[in-house]
């Protein structure tokens, strides 16, 4: 079956889908908005025997991806568990780009400097981009893997994740859900972001 | 891995973004309107804050004088 076509604007974020990592991942949103891209994420993909087969679809179509391991660690409920998916759908990516390198293009992400030496030491020689585990450095570092002309100030970008931020209860009482990785409330976030982005401006647009 | 791209594509227009995101008109109008509340609310705290400054400032200045 042939590949998808790529969408150059489109980012796979293969993110743990935790609560810990709520406001990173709201960074991540608003983060990619700013920067005039589009985030994806799994969310919505329906489990089963084919979600593997879709989740590499997602991958393929996106231009680029990040991977951030930072929460790659055994989960605390027993049976004490190494959460495997975010490693899994990495080296899916790896050898998707091996395979076509104009069409894909990947970011490591992790939250302190030689983590990923003890978590997978196949990436030696990988540099990651390191975010700290906070929303500054996620925006931050962002902005140094995306490079972009016309890209907002740091602190622009500060005020959209504010702004988006001070909307999220109202999102999430709006889906009846508390969980902010459903498909509903990713659409809802993504829409803010690109609102606060000016992408809602007819005038200007993004 | 590239440690950075540079990005030069154009961003997706409004169109698009609906159209990818499959989010009802309605939704949009609600979504758009909570956003300029929540601008509005931000620029006002905002405001608050640096006239509690200068406020704070003001008494020090006035009292430094008085010393």
């Amino acid at each position: 079956m042939p590949p998808p076509p790529v969408n150059p604007n489109a980012v796979f974020l293969n993110i743990p889908y935790d609560e810990e990592f709520q406001s990173l991942y709201l960074a991540y949103i608003v983060g990619i908005y700013q920067l005039r891209l589009v985030p994806f994420i799994t969310s919505g993909i329906p489990g089963g025997e084919r979600r593997l087969d879709r989740i590499l679809a997602l991958i393929q179509s996106c231009r680029y991806s990040i991977h951030d391991l930072s929460r790659v660690e055994v989960s605390a409920a027993p049976p004490a568990t190494p959460r495997f998916n975010m490693p899994l759908e990495l080296g899916l990516t790896i050898a998707w780009a091996k395979l076509r390198p104009k069409r894909h293009t990947w970011f490591l992400w992790e939250s302190t400097a030689r983590r990923i030496n003890k978590s997978a030491s196949d990436l030696d020689g990988t540099d990651p981009l390191i975010h700290g585990g906070t929303v500054e450095g996620v925006l931050s570092q962002l902005r140094n893997a995306f490079l972009r002309d016309d890209a907002p100030t740091f602190q622009t970008m500060m005020e959209a994740y504010r702004l988006v931020e001070s909307n999220q209860e109202r999102i999430l009482a709006a889906a009846g859900t508390r969980d902010l990785y459903s498909a509903n409330v990713f659409r809802d976030l993504s829409f803010a972001a690109f609102d606060a982005a000016g992408g809602s401006n007819p005038a200007g647009g993004p | 891995m590239p440690r950075s791209v540079h990005i030069t594509v154009p961003p997706l227009s409004y169109e698009a973004m609906v159209k990818l995101l499959r989010i009802p008109k309605t939704r949009q109008k609600q979504l758009r309107a909570m956003m300029d509340e929540a601008r509005a609310r931000l620029a006002a705290e905002k405001l608050n804050s640096t006239s509690v400054t200068s406020a704070q400032e003001e008494k020090l200045d006035n009292a430094s004088a008085a010393s």
